[in-house]
């Protein structure tokens, strides 16, 4: 059963039988998408039982002769590190199309564009061959370009297109690393497993310089400082659902490419560049919690948040540890829960109205208890309230950096106190105080609503009470990945 | 000439299109659409030919007296017939070209093709000089088949100033080559390798440049494609490029390979400012013909890096991107023609003409946005495959420098390609009635389309395919 391609490609399927709808018929449009990304969230459930969770091996492994003549082929597979992510791509997906039925115009395309992403997006934590890793990679980009720049808010199409530019400047670097190191492999290969086993030939500048390569294009996915500047902008523009889609899967992307590449594959250059990532991981943590202290746009400051909380994952990167590395994927997980339910709800003041000023609002607690409650909760896993989820991975990253750093851990503890300043200072703006009256008119939730945001609502108690629920499947890996290279 | 046999397909559509000249007489104006058919089918003919002696790799295969017929020669014909096709197709949606004289139209146009199919099986100077002369002249004139359009003449007029003094460059160049070596024959040249051979092969290659567009030599090309009817410039964007980089990659990777001469370097700096310059320029353009012109010769730029690489791979790239090339460009210019044809005068072709496309007609303007997407070589399109290749080529070869200045140009591409998709798809239409796309245009429109789709997501065929074909005589 190529039960991993189904779950890829019906999304495509979808894609393409959207197309073929004429554009009038928007709901026939909206089921099928909806159809395609539930079939595809229904499979990879499936995918649940059937996955070992004693074993660190790939899974479900798929091989297909796709380009032999290029020594190019169709390789799937998941582990402990990918499987989780994969799960949350389909879920996000999933959520995010019932959070996009809300969208009145060009129904078609934006669900077209919508499906193509989610093919991209779970090819890349699937893809076992790095040119198909490639391909999946920046099959992202262009419906990302098209969704922000359509669809988005004042400034989209620039938005849009520093998007594109900024990723695909990264990336192709990626490119001519994943050249370099196909060329300096004997014999000559893209296979990602075989890689990682081949590694000991190569010297520690060949490392250096092929790592420096893939860091830049991870760097600016995940985004670690200094690279972060088109996040802010493009998490504002685009429009709700696609913000979730960027928050919740997109930068994921960045840290699952560093784990999977720079750090199976080039040992010598990870650990090289150690030094610096903790330094970055630092500065995301406390730079993007300061910087959304600054914001007055609610949009704006959970994107710096999740600059922030990137920063954690590079924490628990760094860290180097079977802990370290649990955490991190279990923050990658929680931040997309998290981050998607507050962009959603985000979007649902902006909806009404139409502004998302902090200051503009005052006591909307009484007005729309639903809706206030749902965002006090979200807001308190994202900084980190113990039984929510956010404290769990959160803590794990901190175990695992201050194992190695404890200066530099130390200093991010600072980032947690900033992260908790401006979340509980855009609670206290909006929610409590007395009405503002402009506001007295505003309807709470909607069943589609809360359609959408319930789940990750249930989800984000969940894990934070039982979070083996989400650590069983990635702790073998996670212990394999740090017994790696001792 | 016991080997002429080899060029039977030359000779064959040489002779049709004289035949076609002369038909021209015959035919009422009002029918000239006739020979349009007639032209493609003609094409067609060549193509089936060429393909048999390809099959037929014993009898139609070979070492002439001035021409190699090997499987390298004859992808190139196959990829310049192809394209002869699909600009005769474009050529009968095109509504500004002249009822009569179509006969002497698709005349040229065939005789050009000829020139190039000689150009690339050439192993002696003479022949290719003849060859280059033939589709020189007959493009002049294509450039400047629109008599009353002024832009028309204009570029006509430059490019033939060019082309003259660039032809009397390699005139020179050739006669140096003579007297260093005694011969104009490529193979097995006993050469010294001293100054005046080298100026002589410096001369030549400057001769190619101009025909191949790459920088310094590339000046007529904006002012050329934008003022030629869009079918020829389709038609010089692709073909004589295809043709005269395929006679490159035989005299500088093959016959006398640049590394032998020190030269690699020279070619790595052809490539890389042939790249940048078109790719920068291009960014400055509101016209999409002109944008489409300066992008034509970073692409050109793109395939150089297969000579300059000068290996297996390297060779193999160049026919790849160059097919590849061929479906992309055709596409933009098929769409840009179609977009154009609804306005009239100035401005039929200013990236304002594409506003709102994608309400006007999504299918048109995604096509678009996939072969402008495809040009820029974002994947899964088959640009992409063609791209990795190349730079492939140029890693494995150990030329870093050239692969790195190469990536960032095509990040730099990506900008001025997505301007036209930023008027497409984000900018309002000024009038939202459907364009109208004629059958040819569109069946032009859906080979291409097909073909960077198909040969994107499964290119082994293409690849295998290009393997095959990059195997020379003598």
């Amino acid at each position: 059963m190529n039960m991993l391609s189904l779950v890829t490609f019906i999304p495509l399927a979808g894609a393409l039988l959207v197309l073929a709808l004429p554009k009038e018929r928007v709901k026939a449009i909206q089921a099928t998408a909806l159809a395609s990304a539930g079939a595809s969230l229904a499979l990879s459930i499936a995918l649940i039982p059937l996955f070992n969770r004693g074993s660190a091996d790939m899974q479900f492994v798929e091989r297909l002769s796709w380009i032999p003549s290029m020594d190019i082929h169709y390789v799937l597979g998941v582990d402990g590190l990918s499987f989780p992510l994969l799960l949350l791509t389909t879920f996000i997906s999933f959520i995010a199309l019932i959070g996009s039925l809300g969208i009145k115009e060009r129904v078609k395309e934006y669900f077209f564009w919508f499906l193509v992403l989610e093919v991209g997006m779970l090819g890349v934590f699937e893809a076992l061959d790095l040119v198909l890793f490639y391909v999946f990679w920046e099959l992202c980009l262009v419906p990302m370009y098209f969704l922000i720049g359509i669809w988005g808010g004042p400034r989209k199409e620039f938005a849009a297109i520093k998007f594109f530019l900024y990723t695909l400047a990264g990336s192709v670097f990626m490119l001519l690393a994943i050249l370099a190191v196909y060329f300096n492999t004997a014999p000559h290969t893209f296979d990602m497993i075989a890689l990682m086993k081949a590694h000991s030939a190569w010297s520690l500048k060949f490392q250096i310089l092929v790592f420096l390569g893939f860091y830049l294009a991870f760097a600016i996915k995940i985004p670690a400082f200094p690279f972060h500047t088109w996040l802010p902008l493009a998490h504002v523009e685009a429009p709700t659902a696609v913000s979730v889609i960027l928050a919740a899967v997109l930068l994921k992307m960045g840290l699952y490419g560093l784990l999977r590449v720079c750090y199976e594959m080039l040992p010598l250059g990870f650990h090289w560049f150690l030094p610096f990532l903790i330094a970055i991981a630092v500065i995301n943590i406390v730079y993007g919690a300061l910087c959304a202290m600054a914001q007055t746009d609610m949009k704006k400051m959970v994107a710096y948040s999740s600059v922030n909380h990137m920063g954690y994952c590079l924490l628990g990167v760094a860290g180097v540890s079977a802990i370290g590395f649990s955490g991190a994927v279990l923050q990658m997980i929680n931040h997309g829960i998290i981050t998607g339910s507050l962009f959603l709800l985000v979007g649902v003041i902006y909806d009404r109205a139409h502004t998302r000023d902090i200051s503009a609002f005052g006591g909307l607690a009484a007005r729309v208890p639903i809706y206030a409650g749902l965002m006090f909760l979200a807001c308190f896993a994202s900084l980190g309230l113990p039984g929510l989820a956010g404290f769990v991975s959160e803590f794990m990253c901190f175990l695992g950096g201050f194992a190695q750093w404890k200066i530099y851990t130390a200093i991010s503890v600072l980032g947690v106190l900033a992260t908790a300043a401006f979340f509980l200072r855009m609670m206290e703006k909006v929610f409590l105080g007395p009405l503002n009256n402009k506001w007295a008119g505003l309807s709470d939730m909607s069943a589609r609503e809360l359609c959408s945001i319930v789940p990750l609502t249930v989800l984000t108690i969940a894990f934070g009470v039982w979070p083996k629920l989400a650590l069983a499947f990635i702790n073998t890996t996670a212990v394999q990945m740090a017994g790696l290279f001792k | 000439m016991s080997n002429l046999h080899l060029l039977s397909p030359e000779l064959a559509l040489g002779g049709m299109a004289l035949g076609l000249m002369v038909a021209d007489l015959f035919v009422a104006a009002k029918h000239g659409r006739l020979l349009y058919h007639l032209g493609w089918l003609v094409s067609i003919l060549a193509l089936v030919m060429v393909g048999y002696t390809i099959s037929n790799s014993a009898a139609g295969q070979g070492v002439g007296s001035l021409w190699a017929v090997d499987p390298m020669s004859q992808f190139f014909k196959m990829l310049i017939l192809l394209t002869t096709v699909l600009c005769l197709l474009m050529g009968l949606e095109y509504k500004d070209l002249p009822p009569a004289h179509a006969g002497t139209f698709v005349c040229l146009l065939l005789f050009s093709a000829v020139g190039m199919m000689l150009l690339v099986s050439s192993v002696d100077l003479l022949l290719t000089f003849v060859a280059l002369e033939l589709i020189s002249l007959t493009s002049f004139i294509l450039a400047g088949f629109e008599r009353r359009n002024h832009k028309s003449n204009e570029g006509s007029v430059k490019y033939f100033l060019f082309g003259a003094f660039s032809s009397a460059i390699m005139a020179y160049g050739i006669s140096l080559f003579y007297g260093a070596t005694g011969t104009t024959r490529l193979v097995g040249v006993g050469h010294d390798g001293g100054p005046m051979f080298l100026l002589g092969l410096l001369m030549i290659l400057l001769g190619f440049c101009f025909k191949a567009s790459i920088a310094p030599m590339h000046f007529w090309v904006p002012d050329a494609y934008e003022g030629a009817p869009t079918p020829v410039t389709a038609f010089l964007s692709l073909a004589p490029k295809i043709a005269t980089l395929g006679a490159m990659v035989r005299l500088f990777t093959v016959l006398l390979p640049a590394s032998a001469f020190n030269l690699t370097t020279l070619f790595v700096v052809l490539a890389a400012a042939t790249m940048t310059v078109g790719n920068f320029t291009a960014f400055f353009q509101n016209n999409v013909k002109r944008l489409l012109a300066y992008s034509s010769i970073a692409q050109a730029g793109y395939i150089l890096i297969g000579i300059a690489s000068g290996n297996t791979i390297g060779t193999e790239g160049v026919l790849l991107y160059s097919f590849v090339y061929v479906a992309m460009n055709i596409g933009a210019f098929a769409v840009a023609q179609s977009v154009a044809s609804r306005s009239d005068g100035a401005g039929a072709y200013d990236l304002e003409a594409f506003n709102g496309l994608a309400r006007r007609s999504f299918g048109l303007a995604l096509a678009m946005a996939f072969f402008l997407l495809s040009l820029s070589g974002i994947p899964p399109l088959a640009g992409f495959i063609g791209k990795f290749y190349i730079f492939s080529a140029a890693v494995q070869s150990g030329h870093m420098g050239l692969a790195v200045i190469a990536v960032i140009n095509s990040v730099v591409s990506v900008y001025y390609y997505m301007r036209v998709v930023y008027h497409m798809f984000f900018k309002p239409a000024a009038d939202e009635t459907p364009l109208a796309v004629g059958p040819f245009l569109y069946g032009g429109l859906a080979i291409a389309m097909a073909g960077i789709l198909a040969f994107g997501v499964y290119p082994e065929p293409l690849v295998a395919s290009v393997q095959a074909s990059a195997q020379y005589l003598p």
